[in-house]
């Protein structure tokens, strides 16, 4: 059974004490943060979120886990993965062979991670980031070697990773990610988007 | 030959003399004058922007400056209004159009002619025995051309917002010229010099007072469309403020005059309620006799003014109807309970 909620009473009884209280509350509030403020507002270039490992960002392809099955292709749900057809050659067979490889268009990517559950032999893998700026849309289409390359993480250059920690007191505090790891296990991270 | 440049040197020196170095008008231009509200107003809207972002869990203007917090991206905004094109609409009245603002920039500078920075008589801008009065009614100007702004942009929006604006013009200026005044019971005087000098004693006019101090507080936040009773610019995010055709430097003129205004009436405040330059006694020579008073007393205005910016951080806006009856039901009550109450203290003998 969950315990009855405490509601806090204000006296509203009378005027005087409707203004006073009122008016004093919100001051007393108002100087508490200003002396003591709880910033939460991420600086974007010079903080960026932690996302933590499995966090569904950016695919990129291992060419040589590769059989060619086309499951990816065919369960994106946004049709953004094709296979292409590109000439090989095959190892054990040692000649010349065409196979099938499978490009991404970001354009229509959704980030739903089917392609990469899917895989049988686990030849695509997220990176834990998302936040990358492409100059035209036509570069947003990958073709197989741009595919297999991890994209440039440029935000981790400038900026310091923060993550956001839940405080019983202050709510939701922004702290780096070193002091996060430093507390331990008694907070728990409660930002960070859609982490999985 | 000699008796020509004899005469120019004449003229230079008594231009630099008697206009520059004239101590009335350097009193005007210079310290609690339009140089010192320029710095006093950029230094507030940065503060005000910073406290209201310290308490709202944000940053405040950072991008340009992170070390110094951002300050000179007031300077930035300023350049980017002085860029901006005026758009004047055909319809408007050009002269009252382009001299409303202007006018009202000026006008609400007016009240420190007859503000004294100093006990010394040598420094004073006007003779002083009616200074508060004449500082109130000074005041009490540049509201009108609120009024003429939003008549002359000929536009029905705008007359409406004046309209309304000319509510809060009448309920506010009545609490301030009463609560301002509820001291001159207690002292027998208008003349700010003796009512800086009576608060020597240590006791305060707003501590003998603190109603009148609390009212003429509030009655200047309405008047200088401070946070909770942020009317009149919340109407022209709308289309029906006074100041809607405006645009460009026109209308940070009006922005920055209402920072001026709050400006003025915080040195009268400072003057009135806080002592003025109560705890040194300005001795001759004009850095003892009138830098450092008036650095003191610019230090309590700051401070005020530094209060009235914090409450942006802690109110919401008031509707126009919340402002209205929140100044003639409680606010002029209590200005005429602090009148009532400096009549009490002066019968039970606490004057001078």
């Amino acid at each position: 059974m969950p315990a009855r909620p405490s509601l806090k009473r204000v006296p509203r009884a009378t005027f005087l004490g409707r203004a006073i209280a009122g008016n004093l509350g919100a001051l007393i509030v108002g100087v508490k943060y200003f002396i003591d403020p709880n910033r939460i507002t991420l600086l974007y270039p010079h903080e960026y979120i932690k996302l933590r490992q499995g966090y569904r960002g950016y695919i990129v392809l291992i060419f040589d886990k590769c059989i060619s099955c086309a499951s990816c292709a065919r369960i994106c749900p946004a049709r953004a993965m094709k296979m292409v057809t590109m000439e090989v050659k095959d190892k054990k067979l040692n000649r010349a062979m065409k196979k099938k490889y499978p490009v991404i268009n970001y354009n229509r990517c959704i980030f739903c991670g089917y392609c990469v559950d899917v895989c049988p032999t686990e030849a695509l893998y997220h990176v834990p980031y998302h936040d990358l700026v492409y100059l035209n849309m036509q570069d947003m289409i990958l073709n197989v070697e741009e595919f297999q390359k991890e994209p440039e993480f440029v935000t981790a250059k400038e900026g310091v990773p923060v993550t956001y920690v839940f405080d019983e007191k202050r709510g939701l505090v922004k702290v780096s990610v070193e002091e996060s790891s430093n507390q331990g296990s008694s907070s728990q991270p409660a930002g960070g988007g859609g982490s999985s | 030959m000699i008796t020509a440049t004899r005469v120019l040197y004449d003229i230079g020196w008594g231009i630099l003399h008697y206009i520059i170095f004239y101590p009335p008008v350097y009193q005007f231009v210079i310290i609690p004058g339009l140089v010192a509200a320029l710095v006093v107003v950029i230094f507030i809207i940065w503060f005000e922007r910073k406290a209201a972002a310290r308490v709202q869990m944000r940053y405040g203007p950072l991008e340009i400056s992170p070390r110094t917090g951002g300050a000179p991206q007031l300077i930035a905004d300023l350049v980017r209004y002085m860029m901006q094109e005026i758009i004047v609409p055909s319809a408007v009245d050009f002269m009252s159009y382009i001299l409303a603002p202007n006018m009202s920039m000026i006008l609400s500078l007016l009240p420190m002619v007859a503000v004294p920075m100093t006990s010394i008589p040598s420094y004073w801008p006007i003779p002083m025995s009616y200074s508060l009065l004449i500082a109130v009614a000074l005041s009490t100007l540049s509201p009108i051309f609120v009024v003429m702004m939003s008549w002359a942009s000929n536009s029905k929006f705008s007359v409406l917002g004046g309209l309304r604006e000319s509510f809060i013009v009448v309920a506010y200026e009545l609490i301030a010229v009463i609560s301002l005044l509820s001291v001159v019971p207690l002292l027998h005087t208008f003349d700010l010099v003796t009512i800086v000098d009576y608060q020597f004693s240590g006791r305060w006019l707003g501590l003998l007072n603190p109603l009148a101090l609390l009212d003429a507080f509030i009655a200047v936040l309405m008047s200088t469309s401070g946070f909770p009773f942020e009317i009149p610019d919340s109407e022209s995010e709308l289309v029906a403020g006074p100041y809607t055709e405006y645009s460009g430097l026109l209308y940070g003129l009006n922005m920055g005059g209402a920072y001026i205004r709050r400006w003025a009436f915080s040195v009268l405040i400072a003057l009135v309620f806080l002592g003025g330059w109560a705890p040194y006694r300005p001795e001759p020579g004009i850095v003892l006799g009138y830098l450092v008073p008036s650095l003191i007393v610019v230090v309590k205005a700051v401070i005020i003014m530094a209060i009235m910016s914090f409450l942006r951080a802690v109110y919401g806006r008031y509707r126009l109807d919340q402002a209205l009856s929140l100044a003639w039901e409680v606010l002029i009550p209590i200005a005429i309970a602090a009148f009532g109450l400096s009549v009490f203290e002066a019968f039970i003998g606490v004057h001078p």
